[in-house]
């Protein structure tokens, strides 16, 4: 059995690149994400990942996002901010939280 | 088969017979037994079931014995055939069960069917079986159960016993509890009879032992007569009230109490043939006859027991009804001793009544003042001589009387010396006629003017007859006095002749003479005869009784013949010889015949003066004193008294040195007080005269002087003076002085005050020789103790029991026999408390213990009474002292026995008993320290001490050395060489034993000792033994009772505890029980039922499987009950059994439950809010059947803790039930931060008081949620569904959801390097997840067969990062690598 991870590809508003992710993230699973995102093209803005679908993230996860920290942008939810603030992500990396008031996004 | 080298073995006797290999010598004589004549056929075609079974048989050490197949064959282990077997063995084997206990198959055989039919065991506890194992029915006890066996197919074939033989313990408690019954008479003294009902009430209480018992007590003829009896209706021929002396006639020999033996005796006569059974299958066969003996004394008789026909008369047996015999010997041989106590006490009081009667009553009431109206009447008369004829015969009229009066007094004081045995007689040989015609011949004279003719026939006798010349003299002259008061005219007659070997003497008269009616108690006291015609109407009544007493004095006899108006004659037969005689009262004939003494004159005068006065009597004053006795000297067989003067006045001096002289007395005269006082102390003199006025020291000082010095207070003092009246008389007589006589006083008048003075000092002194002698034979100590408490006074005996003579009297207080307080604190003390307790009483008694002079140790029964001495007016002690060490020890020994007993019966363990053994024997040696060293075969010596701190290690070597010396030495034989201790060998179920008693003081160490040492280990040896079997037993319950109580493995999150109650095998009825039901949720189950002990716990254990089988199959608490009450109907105890009954869903906490009587579940909450849960509840199981019962339902919150018990646990004597479950609150409450198990222990600790737990205690404990266990392959695909799980678990622990996120992560970081090493290692390997949580903490532990290699700085990998967020978002971690594996500890608490 293997943990279910849904990542769909699509494009924001803004028409950048948009990864949706939906499930859980873990050691099982984590390099799938890891592909998902190297299959997209590098772009100017660049790559928001959007996590506030995701119910959990191990560090395996972590370690993929923060080897791209670079060239992406997370969307999260309330669920991960603590992980993202705990594990120093928040800081190299543009967060926006979908529980945050929306005049916020920015 | 594995064989020992060295040991011999002989080869199996069949094919197949390898299966009694279990045991080598019963497996020997089972393999001997043609097995294929039996039933069963050869062992090698026996089911594997068989063979297992007897091979457990015979492996086991406790005694066994089954029975197989259709003919139930017989087969035991060695243990049985040890214990109960016993003469059976070997012929047993391999028979019918039937065959072997066919005498108690009608007890036995219902039992096995019921086995074999029901396939349930069976339990019986000390149950009563008559076997004939020894060659004769015997009374045994068995605790058994009979459990089924079973053969291949599972069908019940045949059955198992276990066996616990306790005849020994049954009887022995049941004969230690009489013997402790008799020694515990509460009441100090009693009678024979009572002692006699007290020993028989409790012989009663005991049938079996004891079926009759008769005591038989000696009679001084020779006979003996039955004083009381049990068992045996009155009049029973076996039980004849009298036994006459020599030959059995239908009864027991009374011979038996002469023997020192006891004897066994057949009861087969014809008396016996109507015996009553006692309740038992058959009459007794056999007595025991035991003499009732006393040390150094005669037996007092002997007592039949009967004996149990069922046990054997072995040693034990006739040791038992031989003390039990000793203790009516005490008891009776204690009574008589007491009732001969009484009689000598009695015998004191009465001489001192005697005594006062006589002082008071004669010398001061009619003596002195008797004195003092003769005295100035011989002056009056001699003074008015020519006074007119009216005044001279009045004084005459006056001086007749007071002479009669005076020989009254005289008389008196003769019966009084008769009465009390003072009579101090002289019997010297005489020739009487020649004595008496002497007499006689004195009234010739008074006959003749009475105008009688006197006729007297005394030829001589041949022999001599031997009389005191005084008595004789009254005899005589009292008859002819007699004689001549009635006689008118005729003639008076006295003849002395010969008849055979008496002398007789006759004095006849023709008188008025005495009616017929009357004539029988002429010689009667005080008797006198009405309306008489005399001359006289004097007469007292006491001159023929005196004359009748003193004739009796000579040994002789004295008839009275008459016929009124023809006169009496009076015969009085003397014996010749001196054998009538006491010896030392014979005295050798006077070396001169000698006068008749003057004592005649004042029966002449009286005689006389009652005759018409024909011409003047004279009368001779000098000897007019109405004392009657001989000489001025005293009595002639006296020396003549010995008298001081005292005065300063010379004239005086010399005047009365004369006058006193002259009627024989020695007289010696000094000139003033102090001279008097010297030549008193040098020699004191029989009498003291002395002026009140002298120069240096008066009369009265030397009075005070005298009588304050001992040896010379009893010298007689009289006081001269010119001091008249009544004042200085008195002041003179309070100074101690015996008369006091004013100057001036006639001569006449000192020599009567004179002579009454020593005439009353040497009555007083013979008195007091009389009773010194009386005191001397006394058997017991006798005493007198002054007004300071100074003895003053003791007898021979009080010398032969304490070793202190007279020599050194008199002993001042305190006394040295009495215990000192530095070297005896102990005996000190009851000393001072005994005479604390005397203080102020007029009587009383005590047993204290005193030291003889010699040092050792002497315990006498003392009596006292408080009396006022007549002489003195002094308040004085007079008592006994009895030496009782002897009975002292013996009691000493009795109770120490029956105290021991009790110890050691109430011990519960080995050490325990040992134990307690020791403590009683440094009470009763008083010792320093007891210490007991046990030799085991293996190991080092065991030592145990009174004092805690002792081991073997630190004892001295060189008192090692000497216990271990001491273990070779014969067991139960005390070793006394030793300064410093006494020890004793006993066998130990570990091995020997030395016992060693530290001497603490000086103490002889006495045979009584050696005895009751020897004793009283006997004692604790089997004492030992009893201990050891019951720590056995008790295993062996417990064993059973943890095996039966509960299930032996428990699901996550229960913690259960049970606790025995604290007494020998005292298990219970409480169980617990946690059932997995099929549809997930779990059954709880607390159950209490009443009663203790295996019974209960046998009760407990069907109700514990009734109840789980109906849980599985209803899962309603209520409906599970209500068929319970059904189920215990049927089961004897199982009624009022108390059942909590609860299913839990685990997954949400809620909880259904039903209570039958229990006490209330507690549940508290992760806050610490906690709650009862009390609903649901009903009566006790199968206290109703058939009626519905009621259900509650309630949610266990997250983290909350449920605790059931039974009502041990809560109850409290004098306290409310309540007050112990809020004690069981809080317990929990506080506990509630502590895993489950930790949370048991301090609820078990928190409420047991001091001594544990009075009854059995459950408990069973629950946390909510249970610990989550999750044992995953190491595969990152396990990851997600373990999340899963662990998901829901937090959920039901009740956390908020960020804390559950960061539970999931760190937990996940933990589970993925346990994969990532565990994966890497060893494929497929097994990763753990465990997690916990208490009211305020969760604990996780992840455990991996991997070895980390924990990152250090580098952290940006993803398992440095995981260890980062790990401890980022857990509180504590542990990170603990292994060997065998990786351990990761988590822990986080919980915030609300």
């Amino acid at each position: 059995m293997t943990t279910a991870l849904v990542l769909t590809p699509g494009h924001g508003p803004d028409g950048s690149p948009v990864l949706r992710a939906v499930g859980e993230i873990d050691l099982d699973n984590a390099h799938e994400l890891a592909a998902a995102i190297d299959r997209t093209p590098e772009s100017d803005p660049p790559l928001t990942i959007d996590l506030s679908a995701v119910e959990y993230l191990d560090s395996a996860g972590l370690t993929v996002l923060f080897a791209r920290a670079d060239r992406i942008r997370l969307v999260t939810s309330r669920l991960l901010n603590p992980l993202l603030a705990v594990s120093g992500l928040a800081r190299i990396v543009t967060v926006h939280n979908v529980d945050d008031p929306p005049d916020t996004c920015g | 088969m594995g064989q020992p080298e060295g040991v011999e073995y002989e080869p199996p006797a069949a094919a197949g017979a390898d299966v009694f290999g279990g045991d080598h010598e019963v497996g020997r004589d089972l393999a001997a037994v043609d097995w294929a004549a039996t039933a069963l056929g050869a062992p090698a075609g026996w089911p594997q079931s068989l063979r297992t079974a007897v091979s457990i048989l015979l492996s086991s050490r406790f005694p066994m014995w089954m029975a197989w197949g259709e003919d139930l064959t017989f087969f035991c282990n060695a243990a049985y055939r040890r214990v109960t077997l016993g003469r059976k063995y070997p012929w047993a084997l391999g028979r019918r069960a039937s065959e072997v206990w066919a005498e108690i198959w009608d007890d036995i055989g219902p039992r096995i069917g019921t086995v074999l039919a029901t396939g349930r065991a069976t339990w019986d506890e000390a149950l009563l079986l008559f076997v004939e194992r020894s060659g004769y029915p015997e009374e045994s006890y068995h605790t058994f159960s009979y459990s089924p066996l079973r053969d291949d197919d599972g069908l019940v074939v045949g059955m198992l016993c276990v066996v616990s033989e306790e005849t020994e313990r049954v009887i022995g408690e049941r004969r230690m509890a009489t013997l402790r019954d008799l020694g515990s008479d509460p009441s100090a003294v009693r009678t024979e009879e009572e002692t006699l009902a007290f020993a028989t009430r409790r012989f009663a209480q005991n049938p079996y032992d004891l079926p009759f018992v008769l005591t038989y007590l000696a009679q001084p003829d020779g006979s003996a007569r039955l004083a009381a009896a049990t068992g045996l209706p009155a009049g029973h021929p076996a039980a004849p009230v009298l036994l006459p002396p020599g030959g059995p006639a239908g009864g027991w020999p009374s011979a038996y109490a002469a023997r020192a033996e006891s004897e066994l005796v057949a009861l087969d006569g014809h008396a016996f043939a109507d015996l009553p059974t006692f309740g038992r299958p058959a009459a007794p066969t056999h007595a025991l006859v035991v003499p009732l003996l006393r040390r150094g004394d005669v037996p007092a008789g002997f007592l039949v027991a009967a004996l149990n026909r069922y046990r054997a008369p072995d040693e034990s047996y006739r040791g038992f009804v031989e003390l039990a015999a000793g203790h009516v010997a005490a008891g009776i041989a204690g009574a008589r001793s007491y009732r001969a106590q009484q009689r000598r006490a009695d015998e004191l009081a009465e001489l001192d009544r005697a005594k006062t009667a006589f002082f008071s009553n004669v010398s001061h009431e009619f003596r002195t003042p008797l004195t003092l109206i003769m005295g100035p009447l011989d002056e009056l008369r001699t003074r008015l001589s020519d006074a007119d004829p009216r005044t001279r015969e009045e004084l005459d009229v006056i001086h007749r009387n007071g002479l009669r009066l005076g020989r009254l007094v005289n008389t008196l004081l003769d019966f009084s010396r008769i009465e009390a045995g003072r009579m101090q007689a002289s019997f010297e040989p005489v020739e009487l006629a020649a004595a008496t015609a002497e007499l006689a011949s004195v009234f010739r004279s008074a006959v003749d003017r009475a105008g009688l003719a006197f006729t007297m026939d005394c030829p001589p006798l041949a022999d001599p007859v031997h009389i005191d010349r005084g008595m004789w003299e009254k005899i005589v002259l009292n008859l002819l006095s007699n004689a001549l008061k009635f006689t008118f005219d005729g003639s008076i007659g006295v003849s002395v002749h010969r008849e055979d070997d008496h002398a007789v003497v006759t004095i006849t008269d023709t008188g008025t003479g005495v009616p017929a009616t009357e004539l029988p108690r002429l010689f009667e006291r005080f008797h006198r005869i009405e309306n008489a015609r005399s001359r006289s109407d004097e007469g007292s009544g006491i001159g023929l009784a005196l004359v009748h007493e003193l004739v009796r004095a000579h040994g002789g006899t004295i008839t009275a013949r008459s016929r009124e108006g023809e006169g009496t004659a009076f015969t009085i037969r003397l014996p010749f010889g001196t054998a009538h005689l006491p010896p030392d009262a014979v005295a050798p004939a006077p070396a001169a015949p000698t006068r008749p003494s003057t004592a005649a004159d004042p029966y002449l005068e009286e005689a006389l003066r009652r005759l018409p006065r024909t011409e003047a009597a004279a009368p001779a004053p000098s000897t007019d004193m109405p004392d009657g006795a001989a000489s001025p000297g005293g009595r002639s067989a006296q020396p003549p008294a010995r008298i001081l003067v005292a005065d300063d006045n010379a004239d005086m001096r010399e005047y009365l040195g004369r006058l006193l002289s002259d009627p024989g007395y020695r007289v010696r005269t000094v000139a003033d007080g102090l001279t008097a006082l010297a030549a008193i102390r040098a020699d004191a003199p029989d009498l003291v005269v002395s002026d009140v006025m002298m120069p240096g020291l008066d009369g009265l000082q030397l009075v005070a002087a005298l009588r304050a010095d001992p040896r010379t207070a009893a010298v007689p003092v009289v006081l001269l003076s010119a001091r008249a009246g009544q004042e200085a008389s008195i002041e003179g007589l309070d100074a101690g002085a015996d008369d006091y006589l004013v100057k001036p006083f006639t001569a006449a008048e000192l020599l009567a005050r004179v002579r009454t003075t020593i005439d009353m000092t040497r009555l007083r002194n013979r008195h007091m020789q009389w009773r010194t002698a009386l005191v001397d034979s006394l058997q017991d100590g006798f005493f007198v103790c002054d007004e300071h408490g100074d003895v003053i006074e003791i007898n021979a005996a009080f010398t032969a029991i304490l070793g202190h003579g007279p020599e050194n009297l008199p002993y001042r207080h305190p006394q040295p026999w009495w215990p000192e307080r530095t070297t005896d604190p102990e005996a000190h003390r009851l000393v001072a408390d005994a005479l604390a307790e005397l203080v102020g009483r007029e009587h009383g008694s005590c047993t204290i213990p005193v030291t003889h002079r010699d040092g050792h140790q002497v315990w006498v029964a003392a009596t006292f009474n408080r009396v006022q001495e007549p002489e003195s007016g002094r308040r004085v002690v007079v008592g006994t002292v009895r030496d009782v060490t002897a009975e002292r020890h013996a009691a000493r020994r009795a109770a120490a026995l029956a105290s021991f007993g009790l110890r050691l019966a109430e011990a519960v363990s080995l050490p325990d008993a040992l134990t307690a053994a020791m403590a009683e024997l440094r009470r009763l040696w008083r010792a320093g320290t007891v210490l007991a060293v046990l030799f085991p075969s293996h190991g080092a010596p065991v030592l145990t001490s009174t004092d805690p701190d002792q081991d073997w290690d630190r004892l001295p070597a060189e008192q090692r050395e000497a216990f271990t010396a001491l273990r070779t030495h014969p067991a139960l034989s005390p070793v006394t060489d030793r300064a410093d201790g006494i020890g004793i060998v006993l066998e130990h179920p570990g091995g020997p034993l030395v016992l060693w008693i530290g001497r603490q003081e000086q103490r002889p160490f006495g045979e009584p000792d050696r005895l009751l040492l020897s004793q009283l280990a006997g004692r604790l040896t089997q004492g030992l033994v009893r201990a050891h079997q019951i720590d056995q037993q008790r295993e062996t319950a417990l064993t059973l009772q943890r095996a039966i109580l509960g299930p032996s493995h428990l699901p996550e999150g229960f913690a259960v505890r049970y606790e025995p109650a604290t007494r020998p095998l005292e298990v219970g009825g409480d169980w617990y029980d946690v059932v997995a039901l099929p549809d997930g949720r779990t059954g709880i189950v607390v159950g209490d039922c009443v009663g203790r002990g295996l019974t209960a716990a046998t009760v407990m254990g069907q109700l514990r499987s009734a109840c789980r089988a109906l849980l599985l199959q209803d899962t309603s608490p209520a409906r599970v009950l209500a068929a319970m009450d059904r189920f215990a109907a049927d089961i004897p105890g199982a009624m009022c059994t108390t059942v909590f009954c609860a299913v839990l869903d685990p997954a949400d906490g809620s909880l259904t439950y039903s209570s039958a009587g229990h006490p209330p579940g507690i549940l508290t909450h992760g806050d610490g809010t906690t709650v009862l849960l009390q609903d649901g509840r009903a009566l006790p199981l199968a206290v109703r059947t058939g009626e519905d019962r009621p259900e509650a339902r309630c949610t266990m919150p997250p983290r909350s803790t449920l605790l059931l018990y039974t009502d041990g646990l809560v109850e409290r004597r004098r306290r409310p039930l309540s007050e112990g479950i809020d004690r069981a609150g809080a317990a929990l409450r506080e506990g509630r931060a502590l895993p489950v198990d930790e949370l048991a222990a301090r609820v078990m600790a928190d409420l047991a008081s001091d001594g544990g737990y009075d009854d059995d205690v459950a408990i069973l404990l629950h946390r909510h949620p249970a610990p989550l266990e999750v044992v995953f392959r190491a595969e990152s695909g396990q990851l997600a569904p373990v999340r899963d799980r662990l998901r829901g678990w937090l959920n039901r622990c009740g956390l908020p959801t960020p804390t559950v996120q960061n539970v999931l992560v760190a937990a996940g970081e933990a589970c993925a390097n346990a994969i990532e090493h565990g994966h890497r290692d060893a494929p497929g390997a097994r990763v753990r997840l465990y997690a916990t949580v208490t009211a305020v903490e969760l604990q996780l532990t992840v455990t991996d067969t991997g070895n980390w290699k924990i990152p250090g700085h580098r952290d940006d990998t993803d398992r440095g990062r995981g260890v980062a967020l790990m401890n980022a978002l857990m509180q504590k971690v542990t990170i603990t690598p292994g060997s065998t594996g990786t351990t990761v500890d988590m822990q986080l608490r919980i915030v609300r």
